[in-house]
C-alpha cells in the first residue's frame, strides 16, 4: 500500500512497505535517529526517532506508514525527550569529545548539537569497559559504544560474517566479538567491511586515521551552516539596577586554563566589557579569593581534588549565577579519562615510574590536597545554573552569553558556536 | 583452550536432540548439574551446535541463573521480593552468610556454597523462600537457617535434606468455579471436538474471558486470529513465567489444577489448528517440573495427548515444557518466544504480534496459565461456567501476600471491591496495597472502594498489602531496584533510565535527596513511559512516583525543603587517597 502521510503538517508520499522513517528520509524530512540506517533492518533501540502518531508515541523506524497518518516529530516536547535520551547516552558511556577521534564526524555529537544539548544533567556512569586494540587496523573502544547494533547488523547483513554480538543485560550489556579469542584480532574483520565503517560514534575506529580531517572539514562541520540557531535553556536573571556594574569571578579547577585563553580571545571587546563588569577573584587579575557576593561565577575545569571542592563551594556560596564553562566542567573532560584507573596507579605513574623522575616518592605532605577517586563534573558537586560547552568555548560564545545576561536577553546560540570540542 | 568434550554438555545435547534452538535448555541443564557452565561445556555446545561461543556466553550473561563461574556445591538464592523482605529474608540471608563464613553474592573459596539474592521466587505467601540448587524451600526461619548451615557444612546431598522442607502447599483460601468444580479430565477436549472451533470461539466470546496475564486481551479474539492465519504450522504457548513479584497463583494452578491447564491448551490446539504446545515454566518453579512431566506422560498414555486424541482421527496435540533461566522480561510474550527459541529475551518489535508471527515465525497463541484453565471450564460447561451476579464478567485469581492474617489464593468475581478483598484475607490495618505487582498500581487506604477489574484495578494476580508500620519508600526502593536488575537493556530509555532512577531513589533513601531530584524523576518517568520499547521501561518509574503522589511524607520527610543536594560524598571520594597517604607515611 502506498499513499501519503503528514509529518508536522507537511504531506509526503510513501511507497509500499516503507516505514515512517524511510518515507521521511526519502522526502528530505529529518527525524533525529542514531540506530537507523537505510541499508539495514531497523533495530528500534535508540528511541531518538520516537514520534507521535495520531497521539501515540512510537519509533518511526519500526512503524509502517499507513495512508493518512498524522505524525508529529519536530515538537518541543519530543525534542526535549530526544535531548534527554542523548544526554543519557552521553553519561552512560565515556563521550569526551575533545579526546575522541570521531569528534566532528560523530552522529551522537551531531544530534546533541541539533537538539541544543548544552549540559549533562545526569550523573556520569564512568564506563570502564574493555578496549580491544588487538586488530592491526581497527580499534574497538567499548566505552564509546551506544548499543545501536549497527555493526552487528552490518556484519551479519552486508558482510555475511556475523562478527559482533550483544551480550548481558541492563547495565551489564556489552558488545562482544564472535571469534575464538573473543577479540578482533582473529575475527576476520577487515577495514573495508561495512561493519568497520558503520559505527555512528567513535567505538569502532580505524587506526592511524584519527584527526585526519581538520576542523572545519569534518562531516558535520560543513553541515553546520544549514542549521539555525540553537535554543538554549533559560538564562538566569540578575537582580541589578540598570547601569550598575556586574561583578564576575572566574577560576580554573582541573582544567588547562584554555577556556580563560579563549575568553581573552574576545580581544579588544574586553575593554567594552570591563565598562559593564568588574572582575572579582580571577586568574586574570590574580586575586586569590572571592571578596564577597558576586553576580556571575565562571568555572572552568572538573573537580579532581579537595582544593577544587573548596574553591567550587566558595564560588557557589558567593555567586548568584554559576556558569560551568568548557568540557571539563561539563563532563570531567580529558582529566576524567583517568576515572577508571586506581589512584595508586596514577600516583605511581606520576611520581615513581614516570620518565625523568629524580628521587621518586609519592608526596604525602599535609599541605597537599587529597586526590579524589574520580574527576567529577562540577554539577555533581554543586548546583550549576548554566552551561557553556566547548573545548574551549569559542570567544564569540563567551561574548554572546555574557552580553545576553547583561542585557537581560534569552540567548540563542548560533549553531556553529555550540561545540563540545 | 581445551578441546576435551564435556560429558555433562554431551548429555544435554542428547537430551535436546542437538537442536540449536534448545541451547538455553541445555545451558540450564548444565548449570543445574554442576552449578556453573565451564569453558569446556561452552565449547562442546558451540562445536556441536555450530554456534559462536560468544552467542552462548551472551545467554549466560543475560539469564540470572546461568553462571560461567563456579557457585560451589550449593547455590542458595534468597528471594529479594518485597514480601520476603517484610518476612525477614535479608536477615535470614545474612544469618546464613555468617553461619557459613561467606559474603552475600560471592562464591566461597572452598567451592562449597554461594549465598545470593534473587528476584521474587513466587512463594510470597509462605516466605521467606530460598532456592537451593534450583529447588524451592519456603518458610525460612532462624531455626531452619541454622539447620541448613549445618547440612551445607556437612555436605549432605540435597536429596537427604528434611523432606518436609520441600513440600510446597497451596493456600487456596477462597474457591470459585475454577478452584472448586467437578470437571472431568478431558471433558473440555471432548466437547471442543464435538462443537467445533467456531462454537468454541463463540462461547469464549460470550463468557467475556480476557487474558489473565495482565494485558486483558479478549481470549476468543486471539484464538480466532490465530485460527484464521493461512499456514499449516501453528503453536500454543502457556506462559508460566510467573515473574511479577507477588504473584503465585499460576504456581498453585500448575501444582493442583494442571489438568485444567493441559485441557485448556489442548482445547486451544484443537480450536486454532495447532499440534504442538509449550509450557514456558519459570526457572524458579523447577520443583514443579518433574510432576508436570509425569502428568503429561500419563495423558499421552490415556490418549489425551499425542496422535488421534480420544480416538478422533487427525486430531494431534502434544505439550513440551520449556524452562526459563531467570529473566522477568520473558513474561512479555514476544520476549518469551525469543527465549523459547534459545535467544536472549529481548521483546520483539510489534506489530507483528505473536498471534500471527510467533514461535519460529509461526502463528502462536500465548496465553497465561489461568486463562487456559478458565477456558477449560467455559468450553466444557459453556459460558455460564464463569457467570456471576456482578457487572464485570468472569472471575480472577488473586495472589494475596503481605500484611494480612490469611495470605494465599483467592478466587473472586471480577468487580469485587478492594474492601471486600481485605475483609476476606483479614487485612484490617491497611496503609497501602500494590495491585498488579511493581508494574501495577499502588493504592492507599482511601481507595478501598475501588474494584478489581480490567477497567479499574487490573492485575495479573499480584496483591500485596502493607500495614501502617511499613515505610513506603522502602517498598518503592525495592521495586525500583527490581526493574533496573530486570531491564533487558535493549532500549536507551529503559537501560539508562532504570539505572538513573535507582540512583535517585537511593539518593533520597540515603538522606541526600533534594527537590531537584523529585523533578528530575518526574521528567525521566515521563520520558520512560513514552519512549520505552516495552512495558518494563514504561512502568519502571511508576512505583516511586506513585509513592510520591500517594505517600508524599515518606519522601518529603527525607528531602525537606532543600532544592539541591549533591550525591557527591567527599569522604568516600578521598578514602583511597587517605589510605595511600597512610601507607606511604608508614613505609
Amino acid at each position: 500500500m502506498s499513499g501519503r502521510i503528514r509529518i508536522d503538517g507537511v504531506s509526503i508520499p510513501f511507497a509500499d512497505g516503507q516505514t515512517v522513517m524511510q518515507a521521511a528520509e526519502d522526502a528530505g524530512v529529518h527525524i533525529p535517529h542514531l540506530c537507523y540506517h537505510p541499508d539495514y533492518a531497523a533495530n528500534g533501540s535508540c528511541k531518538l526517532c520516537t514520534v507521535a502518531i495520531d497521539g501515540w508515541q512510537t519509533s518511526s523506524c519500526t512503524t509502517k506508514a499507513v495512508d493518512g497518518m498524522v505524525i508529529e516529530s519536530n515538537t518541543e516536547e519530543l525534542n526535549s525527550e530526544r535531548r534527554a535520551l542523548t544526554q543519557m547516552l552521553f553519561v552512560e558511556g565515556n563521550h569526551h569529545c575533545p579526546s575522541c577521534e570521531a569528534s566532528g564526524n560523530c552522529k551522537l555529537q551531531n544530534q546533541a548539537y541539533r537538539l541544543g544539548m548544552t549540559a549533562l544533567i545526569f550523573p556520569d556512569f564512568t564506563a570502564g569497559r574493555a578496549t580491544d586494540a588487538t586488530h592491526p587496523d581497527i580499534l574497538l573502544n567499548r566505552d564509546r559504544c551506544i548499543y545501536c547494533e549497527l555493526c552487528v547488523r552490518a556484519s551479519r547483513e552486508a558482510d555475511g560474517k556475523d562478527i559482533f554480538c550483544i551480550t548481558g543485560r541492563s547495565e551489564n550489556k556489552s558488545l562482544a566479538i564472535n571469534s575464538d579469542s573473543g577479540t578482533l584480532a582473529d575475527s576476520g574483520l577487515q577495514v573495508e567491511d561495512a561493519a568497520a565503517n558503520v559505527c555512528p560514534v567513535g567505538a569502532i575506529i580505524k587506526k592511524r586515521q584519527g584527526f585526519r580531517k581538520p576542523i572545519g572539514q569534518r562531516d558535520y562541520d560543513e553541515r553546520r551552516v544549514h542549521h539555525n540557531k540553537v535554543r538554549l535553556p533559560n538564562l538566569p536573571k540578575l537582580d541589578k539596577a540598570p547601569g550598575e556594574k556586574v561583578s564576575v569571578a572566574t577560576c580554573s579547577l582541573a582544567g588547562c586554563f584554555g577556556c580563560h585563553m579563549s575568553f581573552l580571545d574576545i580581544d579588544e571587546r574586553i575593554i567594552e566589557l570591563t565598562q559593564r563588569i568588574s572582575f572579582d577573584r580571577s586568574p586574570l587579575n590574580d586575586i586569590k579569593h572571592i571578596s564577597g557576593p558576586v553576580d556571575i561565577g565562571l568555572v572552568e575545569g572538573g573537580v579532581c581534588n579537595t582544593e577544587n571542592i573548596e574553591t567550587l563551594r566558595e564560588f557557589r556560596d558567593n555567586c548568584q549565577v554559576l556558569i560551568a564553562v568548557g568540557a571539563c566542567a561539563m563532563d570531567g573532560g580529558v582529566p576524567a579519562l583517568r576515572n577508571h584507573l586506581d589512584v595508586r596507579d596514577l600516583l605511581e605513574e606520576s611520581y615513581i615510574n614516570g620518565r625523568g623522575i629524580d628521587s621518586p616518592q609519592i608526596p604525602v605532605d599535609r599541605e597537599l590536597p587529597y586526590i579524589l577517586e574520580e574527576v567529577s563534573p562540577i554539577h555533581e558537586v554543586v548546583k550549576v545554573d548554566f552551561f557553556l560547552p566547548g573545548c574551549p568555548p569559542p570567544a564569540e560564545a563567551f561574548w554572546l552569553i555574557l552580553t545576553d545576561i547583561l542585557d537581560g536577553r534569552q540567548p540563542d546560540l548560533p549553531y556553529d558556536l555550540l561545540r563540545f570540542d | 583452550m581445551s578441546t576435551e568434550n564435556s560429558s555433562v554438555a554431551e548429555e544435554q545435547l542428547v537430551k535436546y536432540r542437538r537442536e540449536p534452538g534448545m541451547v538455553l535448555q541445555m545451558l540450564r541443564g548444565i548449570q543445574l548439574a554442576q552449578n556453573f557452565i565451564g569453558p569446556g561445556d561452552i565449547e562442546t555446545l558451540a562445536r556441536s551446535l555450530n554456534l559462536p561461543t560468544t552467542k552462548i556466553r551472551a545467554l549466560i550473561d543475560f539469564y540470572s541463573f546461568l553462571h560461567d563461574q563456579p557457585r560451589g556445591r550449593y547455590a542458595v538464592y534468597f528471594s529479594d521480593s518485597i514480601t520476603d523482605h517484610m518476612l525477614g529474608s535479608r536477615e535470614r540471608a545474612q544469618q546464613l552468610c555468617r553461619a557459613l563464613g561467606v559474603q552475600l553474592g560471592k562464591p566461597d573459596e572452598k567451592g562449597l556454597v554461594t549465598v545470593a539474592l534473587t528476584s521474587c521466587t513466587g512463594l510470597c505467601e509462605r516466605g521467606p523462600a530460598v532456592l537451593v540448587n534450583g529447588i524451592a524451600i519456603d518458610r525460612i526461619d532462624e531455626q531452619r537457617v541454622t539447620e541448613m548451615a549445618g547440612l551445607i557444612r556437612q555436605q549432605v546431598p540435597l536429596g537427604d535434606w528434611p523432606l518436609e522442607w520441600f513440600v510446597i502447599n497451596d493456600a487456596l483460601r477462597r474457591k470459585g468455579p475454577l478452584l472448586d468444580n467437578d470437571l472431568r479430565k478431558g471433558e473440555a477436549i471432548e466437547r471442543a471436538i464435538e462443537i467445533g472451533s467456531q462454537q468454541v470461539i463463540a462461547e469464549l466470546q460470550a463468557s467475556g474471558l480476557r487474558g489473565c496475564g495482565g494485558a486483558g486481551f479478549p481470549t476468543w479474539r486471539k484464538w480466532d486470529i490465530c485460527r484464521g492465519t493461512s499456514t499449516e504450522q501453528r503453536y500454543v504457548v502457556c506462559n508460566a513465567d510467573e515473574g511479577e513479584p507477588g504473584t503465585f497463583k499460576d504456581r498453585a494452578l500448575l501444582n493442583t489444577y494442571s489438568r485444567h491447564v493441559f485441557d485448556g491448551m489442548t482445547v486451544c490446539g484443537v480450536t486454532v489448528g495447532a499440534s504442538k504446545g509449550f509450557i514456558y515454566l519459570r526457572h524458579e518453579y523447577e520443583f514443579l517440573r518433574e510432576q508436570l512431566e509425569r502428568r503429561l506422560q500419563r495423558r499421552r498414555e490415556i490418549n489425551l495427548l499425542g496422535r488421534n486424541i480420544l480416538g478422533h482421527h487427525g486430531i494431534n496435540f502434544d505439550i513440551e515444557i520449556i524452562m526459563g533461566a531467570g529473566a522477568y522480561v520473558c513474561g512479555e510474550e514476544s520476549a518469551l518466544i525469543e527465549s523459547m527459541e534459545g535467544k536472549r529475551g529481548i521483546p520483539r518489535i510489534r506489530p507483528p504480534f505473536p498471534v500471527t508471527h510467533g514461535y519460529n515465525g509461526r502463528p502462536t497463541v500465548v496465553n497465561n496459565v489461568e486463562t487456559f484453565a478458565y477456558a477449560t471450564g467455559i468450553v466444557a460447561r459453556g459460558p455460564g461456567f464463569v457467570a456471576h451476579d456482578g457487572e464485570d464478567p468472569c472471575w480472577k485469581l488473586l495472589s494475596i501476600a503481605g500484611d494480612c492474617r490469611s495470605p494465599g489464593i483467592y478466587e473472586i468475581p471480577l468487580g469485587t471491591s478492594i474492601r471486600d478483598v481485605c475483609e476476606m484475607c483479614g487485612a484490617d490495618d491497611v496503609q497501602a496495597i500494590q495491585v498488579g505487582g511493581p508494574g501495577g498500581i499502588l493504592i492507599s487506604a482511601d481507595e478501598l472502594d475501588r474494584k478489581v477489574s480490567f477497567d479499574d484495578l487490573n492485575t495479573a494476580g499480584s496483591f500485596i498489602i502493607f500495614d501502617s508500620s511499613r515505610d513506603m519508600l522502602e517498598v518503592a526502593l525495592n521495586f525500583t531496584h527490581f526493574f533496573k536488575h530486570e531491564s533487558c537493556g535493549f532500549c536507551t530509555p529503559c537501560r539508562v533510565g532504570t539505572k538513573l532512577m535507582q540512583a535517585m531513589v537511593d539518593k533520597i533513601a540515603n538522606g541526600h535527596g533534594a527537590r531537584v531530584d523529585i523533578e528530575q524523576m518526574q521528567r525521566l518517568h515521563h520520558l520512560m513511559t513514552r519512549a520505552s520499547h516495552c512495558g518494563l521501561g514504561q512502568r519502571a518509574a511508576v512505583p516511586i512516583l506513585t509513592t510520591y503522589e500517594k505517600f508524599p511524607d515518606s519522601i518529603n520527610d527525607r528531602v525537606g525543603d532543600v532544592d539541591f543536594k549533591p550525591a557527591f560524598d567527599v569522604e568516600a571520594a578521598i578514602e583511597r587517597s587517605k589510605q595511600i597517604v597512610a601507607e606511604e607515611t608508614r613505609s
